[in-house]
């Protein structure tokens, strides 16, 4: 056995998946784009792509900075490329700069004097989507504040659905006082105000990526636990279980090797909702200033900015058109997966 | 110890349904009350009922898939139910199942070479390759195609996903197989294949059958000896044959009459039909539990419950849990007097 051959069922829901064009689509356009977004410094970054300096060639993009003596400047902290380019433009001597399209970072204030921020979209000065209110360029701030608002809610969305699936499995299969217990748990859990008790936490510390991770996921494991343990349950009083059983198998043998393998079209289903929910989650609570501190890019702070500025149109306009393609997106996924994986359309009795 | 494979001694499952904010017990399903019987090596005995009674229960309890409420499951002498973990692990080497639905008791995700190598991954037996070809052998064995192997369940009809079951649970050379209504879920035409397949399988393997049917006709045709089932308790059990034509206890008459046998020798008086529903296992009429559509019920059957006793003037071993198992007439009699 080479390859693990896939049951025909789940080869059936693939099939179906990919026959839901908008759903597929957007499947494949969200994956590229964030892949892209994890090399995210060759398209949008202040430091240039290449550099050649007297016959050698420099690639500053990653690793450590490289001062302004490297490429004999006059200053040692880092090396403004922008200037650069135009500074071996003029010299005219064969030295060049490669900028990347976006040449701008998510944390410099592109001042020039006389000029106020925000300013407005411009080709020649590589503001693509103009700079905000403090001089970032919106572009720069849009794509590394998706990169973090995707990556918070792939960590998020792991973490809840291990300890959700562990949990919500461990009840559905055990059963009994285990159950109970957690359930009532659950039920308290689910009462307390997630929202006063992240603006309570918010107002005592400055809450980083993580601490904010741990606030939600302390929230978060519900969901799939509930979803685990009602499917668990089912599964764990269906023939094939009871066979297992009857043979001699063990709990966590009939766990991995049955029930697992038949609750995994419900965690995928769920997928594509959590992430959506993750990112908005925390694009209000950054939006309320609740969230990842200061000068973090992130959509909610772009979005706080924007509906503070409406006559610098193009700051709200760009994270609210993002925001809807994203969430657009992401719902079409859910929906063709939904479409796709629903059991009920399955279950087919010849 | 007495020869017998299985002893099950008044065996009682009873199930809490659970209730209220407070979870609280509020009611009870009789599913299995107090039943006895045995199983020697390599016969079978069958058991019949309406749907409810408490085949399935009885099988399963019998397995310890569920924990009895009381009495004893002896295999080979030894309480199933007080077994540890690891004692009960090596004795399902030797009690197998095969369920009523094919389409529910084989694993849908995995292929049918992995589905019946299973019990011997789970009791680690043999290395791969041997469990590989052993499982080829079985599937031959069971009229299936080597090239099934590596398909999944639901390619295949119901006849030979059943036969896939089969194949599973006779893995392990048991000797016990409860087989819970094996035929009923498939066709008509396949379903004496399927049931050639099992009384071949057990003249040359030598395993005991316990044979769960909802029709007599199919029972009988299997079975050496027959317990008839009704509300979670064993009404009658005798040999196959006596009971068949010597039925004591009044429902095994009716359900016997209600065969249809074109056998023009038979008398149509005794032509009885069941009447009414059968009472819920969650409240079971008080005395006998059959008095409720029995025709010969009298004030006797309502405060009396009737135990299963060596039935008077009958065949050795032939049990009956009637007041007026010998002389139902007297009880029609005493009925028309009140
Ligand atoms: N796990 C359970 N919890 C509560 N009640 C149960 C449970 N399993 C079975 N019962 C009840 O016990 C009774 C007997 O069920 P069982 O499945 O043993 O009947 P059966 O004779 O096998 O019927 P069938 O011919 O329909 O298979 C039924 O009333 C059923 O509702
Ligand atoms: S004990 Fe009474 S009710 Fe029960 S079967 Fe016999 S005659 Fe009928
Ligand atoms: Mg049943």
């Amino acid at each position: 056995m080479t390859t693990l051959p896939l049951d025909p069922l789940t080869r059936k829901k693939i099939h179906r998946f990919r026959s839901i064009k908008r759903g597929y689509y957007s499947a494949i356009f969200l994956a590229a784009a964030i892949l892209l977004s994890f090399g995210a410094e060759l398209f949008v970054n202040s430091r240039a792509l290449i550099v050649r300096y007297e016959g050698r060639f420099h690639f500053p993009t990653y690793g450590s900075i490289l001062p302004g003596t490297t490429f004999g400047l006059d200053y040692r902290y880092e090396t403004k490329y922008r200037e650069l380019k135009r500074k071996f433009k003029a010299e005219g001597r064969g030295n060049w700069v490669l900028l990347p399209p976006a040449p701008y970072n998510a944390y410099e204030n592109d001042l020039t004097e006389g000029i106020y921020p925000p300013t407005a979209p411009d080709a020649g000065s590589g503001h693509w989507l103009g700079t905000d209110s403090t001089g970032r360029d919106v572009l720069a701030r849009l794509v590394y504040g998706f990169r973090t608002a995707i990556v918070f809610s792939i960590l998020l969305l792991l973490c809840n659905y291990t300890i959700g699936v562990t949990i919500g499995c461990a009840m559905g299969y055990f059963g009994g006082k285990f159950d109970l217990f957690f359930q009532r748990i659950i039920e308290i859990w689910a009462n307390v105000p997630f929202l006063y008790i992240i603006i309570i936490v918010a107002s005592i510390m400055i809450p980083n990526f993580f601490t904010l991770m741990m606030i939600m996921l302390f929230f978060g494991w519900i969901q799939m636990t509930w979803y685990m343990r009602t499917a668990t349950y089912k599964q764990k009083s269906r023939e094939y279980v009871l066979a297992a059983r009857a043979m001699g198998a063990s709990d966590p043998y009939i766990i991995f090797q049955h029930i697992i393998p038949n609750t995994i079209s419900i965690i995928v289903t769920f997928m594509p909702f959590s992430i959506s929910s993750g990112v908005v989650v925390l694009t209000s609570l950054d939006y309320l200033g609740f969230g990842l501190p200061a000068p973090t890019p992130s959509w909610g702070e772009l979005l706080r900015q924007g509906t503070s500025n409406l006559d610098a149109l193009w700051i709200v306009s760009s994270v609210v058109v993002s925001m809807i393609l994203l969430l657009t997106m992401v719902t079409f996924v859910g929906e063709a997966v939904r479409e796709a994986f629903d059991p009920k359309k399955h279950t087919v009795y010849e | 110890m007495s020869g017998n494979l299985l002893e099950v001694k008044a065996v009682r499952m009873h199930f809490p349904i659970h209730g209220g904010v407070l979870f609280r017990r509020i009611a009870t399903v009789y599913a299995v009350d107090g039943v006895s019987f045995n199983v020697k090596p390599g016969e079978t005995v069958g058991v019949v009922g309406e749907s409810g009674c408490g085949k399935s229960t009885l099988g399963k309890t019998i397995l310890r898939l569920y924990d009895p409420t009381g009495g004893e499951v002896l295999f080979e002498g030894k309480d199933l139910a007080k077994m540890g973990r690891r004692e009960l692990r090596e004795v399902r080497k030797d009690i197998q199942i095969i369920f009523q639905d094919p389409y529910e008791s084989l694993n849908q995700t995995h292929t049918v070479g992995r589905i019946i190598q299973e019990p011997f991954v789970i009791h680690g037996v043999g290395t791969k390759e041997w469990r590989r070809e052993e499982a080829k052998k079985l599937l031959k064995r069971v009229g299936l195609p080597e090239s099934a192997f590596d398909r999944f369940p639901h390619e295949f009809s119901g006849g030979q996903r059943q036969r896939i079951g089969i194949a599973r649970s006779i893995a392990l050379k048991p000797k016990l197989v409860i087989c819970d209504e094996p035929v009923s879920a498939l066709d008509v035409s396949i379903q004496s294949q399927v049931l050639n397949l099992l009384l071949d399988l057990q003249r040359e393997m030598g395993m005991a059958y316990i044979f769960i049917a909802h029709d007599l006709a199919v029972v009988k045709h299997v079975s050496d000896r027959i317990a008839v089932m009704y509300l979670g308790k064993i009404v009658e059990f005798a040999a196959a044959e006596d009971l068949y034509k010597a039925p004591r206890h009044p429902y095994t008459q009716a359900l016997i009459s209600a065969i249809p046998v074109p056998d023009p020798t038979r008398d149509l008086s005794t032509k009885q039909v069941l009447e009414g529903d059968v009472p819920s296992p969650r409240n079971p009429p008080s005395g006998c539990s059959f008095r409720t559509r029995c025709r010969f019920a009298t004030e006797r059957c309502a405060k009396e419950e009737p135990t299963l006793a060596d039935a008077p003037n009958a065949s050795k071993g032939h049990l009956v849990a009637c007041h007026y198992a010998d002389r139902l007439d007297e009880a029609l009699k005493e009925r028309a007097k009140t």
